[in-house]
């Protein structure tokens, strides 16, 4: 029954667990910038950079195309969503928030939407309603975070 | 403060949204691909709003490290990544286990940078974050 196209296997679990390191790591650098310069150039240079770069990777690699049909319009706009959160998140960061306030209040806010847009198969996604495992597993997951968050550290 | 909550809880939203569009959009064409127009079209965006609001270049950017200037090379393969994910594993396991490899490695680089924090809160999250992720473990029989 490990077929079924829900269940994750060991490489999208790793991939996904990659990714999250990869966040920390984008974390320290943008962090790090916006310490020096301002938070639009913070949120600036990373987007500038990563064009460049996401652009020498395409050019290099050509994937394919999955479809031979263009996609809707309203599919190039995920960016300016991106940019949105940076400058939601450093506006709340200096209020009494705090960082962490923010950080917990936000993966609350992801955690919440992704399950809604799980259970209504949102912009053109596949559905995929959650079992028991799954909010056991969130339940578990948010917890561990939340303690990190808010008595693990200074950041 | 509740409407500055509200905003957080809404940029945590916002996060999940991009993802889903990055994700539909990867789906029309590639993973990649999808992340070059998240990076180019955050980057028109930014740059208008910098405009609108002045200040881009404000304090002194010029002097923070070089491997500050890393974080958009290494953003793309991020954002890539999760665009690839949604598809295949869903919204809610996609962010779950980010979430947790980001919550594990902050940690760690914690840790590492020397910064300061409680051992045991860090062990008690770190073990519940690992026991959630036992829970959806692949090769597990789903009854």
């Amino acid at each position: 029954m490990n077929d079924t196209p829900d269940a994750p296997r060991l490489y999208h679990f790793a991939a996904a667990f990659g990714a999250g390191g990869l966040l920390s790591l984008m974390v320290l650098f943008n962090g790090t910038l916006a310490a020096y310069g301002s938070l639009f150039f913070a949120s600036w240079v990373p987007h500038l950079t990563g064009s460049v770069a996401a652009l020498a990777l395409l050019i290099w690699l050509r994937p394919r195309r999955a479809a031979a049909a263009r996609p809707p319009l309203w599919t190039y706009l995920g960016g300016v969503s991106g940019a949105l959160t940076v400058m939601l998140t450093s506006a709340t960061m200096n209020t009494a928030l705090a960082l962490s306030g923010t950080i917990a209040l936000g993966l609350a806010g992801q955690v919440l939407f992704s399950l809604f847009a799980d259970i209504r198969g949102l912009f053109g996604l596949p559905q995929k309603m959650p079992g028991p495992r799954d909010y056991l597993s969130l339940a578990l997951i948010t917890a561990g975070s939340l303690i990190i968050i808010f008595f693990g550290g200074a950041s | 403060m509740i409407g500055f909550a509200a905003l957080a809880v809404l940029a945590g939203v916002l996060v999940g949204l991009s993802r889903q569009i990055n994700g539909r959009l990867a789906l029309s064409t590639s993973a990649m691909e999808s992340s070059f127009w998240n990076h180019l079209i955050g980057l028109i965006f930014i740059t208008l709003a910098a405009m609108a609001f002045g200040g881009l270049f404000a304090g002194e950017p010029v002097a923070s490290p070089w491997w500050a200037y890393l974080g958009g090379p290494v953003g793309v393969i991020f954002i890539a990544a999760g665009s690839w994910l949604i598809a295949r594993i869903g919204a809610a396991q996609t962010a779950m286990l980010i979430i947790a490899g980001q919550m594990i490695s902050g940690v760690v680089l914690d840790i590492i940078l020397g910064a300061p924090g409680s051992p045991v809160a860090r062990g008690i999250g770190v073990a519940l974050i690992l026991a959630g992720m036992w829970v959806t473990r692949p090769g597990r029989n789903r009854t």
